[in-house]
């Protein structure tokens, strides 16, 4: 049961009559008992919590930040329903309004919309659903809680979808589908056609053109079905916060996104791009992926505080990818490579071509330009040190035939997909 | 990100206007008190100067080897006259106990006077005050065991009551007998107890719980089970708290930060400063067209006018810095570094 307002207003006027009718106990206890009696006869009056009926429709999956709609029903089989209702999600949820009130008639449904707007990614769990049903003197209400799962899914907000256009564009003009084609863009050659001007010279075949009685050139183009397997290191360090555009995010986020502006862009240049998610053990696995299962295979995973299995996670690679692919590692350029990465390499790279991408840190950067008193003095010195630490690193991996991409959170998707369409303009998949 | 929370400037700018008020008010307050400060005591007070004050009879009553005692909170006054110069001020019970604790006591005009008259000069009538004679009376006419100056003086056993306070003034103390009458009231005994009463001694000596009237002690009651009632009200959740999991917080520089304050708090200057030797040196040596590991400083010395041996020294000399030296030699690494980029 639960009170409401009158109850108390009512106890306040009744100190008016107590101090001017009847100024004793027994004025007292009469009211009192007057009180009791009104709230017994609410709570009897009031139409049953119990007995209703609940569910649930609308969206499963939202883009964090953008807003969605979760319809809840009422099925009232007792007596006509006054009351309010609230429908309990975690704050993160972002539910713009979970109190409303209701009116529901005897025997009768109503259908109540609650609108969210997921402030942060993952699985976001409704919980209880909470009435409070009011008795015709509004004094008392009866109250109780059901349970009605429903689950909204907050994807990947993929704010770098925004760089796909401009990339799309240049994967034309590779494609040969422009006339601005150029010799080299791709090794496969395609076809032949007339020479027409603004073609490089370069590119004209003369044994054919010595058959046919205009000019002829060769066109080429990029590879295509091509495999990319994107491996996503969800272990300690991508927990690491770094400041962005967007506010403090996680490494594992910008790594995120970078994936999805990665495989974006592979699945329109038709190549096959194969999703793993590792931390020291398989977290999430998308073979042949899409972007929307991409996406949904990405939306619960949380960074973990375990350490980065190198070795698993080369095997897993192995295993999977049959043929030669390119191997996009999103993890963090730390000390810890060296013993955990680096000793696998030869395995892999005898069969793979592997790219590195990294997020930095822009506050190291910012802490070793820090100049002007002794603590700024040693905290640009301590940032040099990590900067060293990863233009050692970087060395170190090109050494072993490895490309590295170590950049901004705001500029590595776009930085990885430049190196990507690099990669693929020179053959190299 | 842009913080919310008010800086000094904007907090000072805020409240500025209050402030100018508050002194404002407070230096009125200041001057209109040192001002009203010279005319010190009202009516009958023994210490004013002025037309009603009462410094002359007062100066007369020491004269004639009578203590004045000025009090606004007479307590001891045991074998002492009392001159109570506002009687209605005071508690009924109190001033009853004030009398029959002083050897002799004069009131000015009590509550209970019959009739009023115009103050002038009146014969005495009594033996009371046969000696000093006519004097300038009037005020309320009372009822007493010996009746003077037509019933506006009298006594009944210690107690002498005075309708007028006239004969105390400065203005009139010095017309007819005056003076010798206040004297022969107010000097009966060798202490006078002057009583001015202050605002306090009218209040009642009542409780708050005494002002109120009995029913709403049980109207309190009352209340107290309204806020009971209010309280289960607003108690009563609208379902449970839901819970959020929330990640993990880790600033990826934090390792970066911890480090820093390692080299601080072990004075490593000279680490700290071959690390940004280093740091320098690779920054420059694709500038520069030299090899990563390479010694640029004869390349940085043709490009800029600095001695080879200068630029070597700041480069690479191992010579150990102290704390202030580490400083100096950030800015001048930061100094060369931007001279051959402008080069």
């Amino acid at each position: 049961m639960a009170l409401t307002g009158r109850a108390g207003l009512l106890a306040l006027i009744g100190v008016l009559v107590v101090g001017l009718v009847l100024p004793s106990w027994q004025g007292i206890l009469v009211l009192f008992g007057l009180l009791v009696l009104c709230v017994a006869v609410d709570l009897v009056l009031a139409a049953g919590v119990r007995r209703l009926t609940f569910s649930r429709a609308g969206a499963t999956a939202v883009r964090t930040g953008e807003p969605c709609v979760v319809q809840l029903t009422v099925h009232n089989p007792g007596r006509r329903l006054r009351g309010v209702l609230r429908d309990a999600w975690a704050p993160s949820a972002g539910v713009v309004a979970d109190r409303v009130a209701v009116d529901v008639p005897a025997g009768g449904s109503r259908v109540l919309s609650f609108e969210l707007r997921p402030v942060r990614r993952g699985d976001r769990v409704a919980d209880r659903v909470t009435v409070r049903s009011h008795g015709p003197l509004g004094i008392a209400a009866r109250q109780g809680s059901h349970v009605v799962p429903w689950t909204v899914r907050a994807l990947p907000p993929f704010h770098s979808r925004r760089h796909l256009p401009p990339l799309l564009e240049r994967l034309r003009e590779l494609d040969g589908r422009r006339a601005s084609l150029i010799r080299g863009a791709g090794t496969e050659f395609d076809s032949l056609r007339t020479y027409v001007i603004g073609d490089d010279v370069r590119s004209i075949d003369w044994r054919a053109s010595a058959r046919s009685s205009d000019v002829v050139v060769r066109t080429w183009r990029p590879e295509r079905d091509r495999q990319v397997t994107i491996v996503l290191d969800t272990a300690r360090t991508s927990a690491g916060r770094v400041e962005g555009a967007l506010g403090g995010l996680p490494r594992l986020d910008t790594a995120m996104d970078a994936a999805l502006l990665l495989s974006a862009l592979a699945s329109q240049a038709r190549d096959q791009v194969d999703f793993l998610a590792f931390s020291h053990q398989v977290r999430a696995s998308v073979p042949r992926a899409t972007l929307p299962v991409l996406v949904r295979a990405m939306a619960p995973l949380e960074a973990e505080l375990v350490e980065f299995d190198a070795r698993g996670a080369v095997a897993e690679v192995l295993r999977r990818a049959g043929r030669r692919s390119l191997v996009v590692l999103l993890t963090a350029l730390e000390p810890s490579i060296e013993h955990g990465l680096l000793p696998l390499l030869p395995a892999l790279a005898t069969r793979h071509h592997l790219l590195i991408a990294s997020v930095s840190d822009p506050a190291v950067h910012a802490m070793a330009a820090g100049r002007g008193d002794l603590e700024a003095v040693y905290a640009a010195a301590a940032a040099e040190r990590t900067l060293a630490e990863r233009r050692r690193l970087t060395a170190l991996l090109a050494r072993h035939g490895v490309d590295v991409v170590d950049a901004l959170p705001d500029d590595l998707p776009r930085a990885l997909a430049d190196r990507y369409l690099a990669l693929k303009a020179a053959g190299k998949l | 990100m842009t913080a919310v929370s008010p800086d000094a400037p904007r907090i000072w700018s805020a409240a500025r206007g209050p402030v100018l008020i508050g002194v404002i008010i407070l230096f009125a307050a200041i001057v209109i008190t040192l001002l009203r400060g010279s005319g010190e005591g009202g009516a009958l007070d023994p210490r004013s100067f002025r037309p009603e004050g009462s410094h002359a009879v007062a100066r007369l009553l020491e004269q004639n080897g009578v203590r004045v005692e000025l009090t606004d909170s007479a307590s001891a006054v045991d074998g002492a006259t009392l001159f109570v110069t506002q009687p209605n001020l005071i508690d009924p019970q109190r001033l009853e106990d004030l009398t029959r604790r002083a050897s002799a006591t004069v009131l000015l005009a009590p509550a209970g006077g019959r009739s009023r008259l115009e103050p002038e000069t009146r014969q005495p009538g009594c033996p009371l005050a046969d000696r000093a004679g006519p004097a300038t009376m009037g005020g309320f006419t009372y009822e007493g065991e010996q009746s003077c100056y037509d019933s506006t003086l009298v006594r009944t056993g210690t107690v002498t009551t005075i309708g007028y306070g006239g004969i105390f003034t400065n203005r009139d103390v010095d017309e007819e007998g005056n003076a010798a009458l206040a004297l022969s009231l107010l000097g009966q005994h060798e202490r006078l107890v002057w009583y001015v009463p202050s605002e306090a001694d009218r209040s009642q000596q009542k409780s708050l719980t005494g002002l109120i009237p009995d029913g709403w002690k049980y109207g309190a009651l009352q209340l107290g089970v309204a806020a009971v009632l209010i309280a289960l009200w607003r108690a009563r959740r609208l379902g449970r708290v839901v819970p959020e999991p929330l990640p993990v917080v880790v600033r990826a520089a934090e390792t970066v930060k911890g480090r820093a304050r390692l080299y601080r708090r072990s004075h490593a200057a000279s680490h700290a400063a071959s690390v940004l030797r280093q740091a320098t040196r690779d920054r420059l040596a694709p500038l520069l067209g030299v090899p990563q590991g390479d010694d640029p400083s004869e390349e940085i010395a043709r490009r800029t006018s600095r001695p080879v041996t200068s630029v070597r020294a700041l480069l690479y000399d191992k010579e150990p810095v102290d704390d202030r030296g580490l400083v100096a030699l950030a800015h001048s690494l930061d100094a060369l570094e931007n001279e051959v980029r402008k080069a």
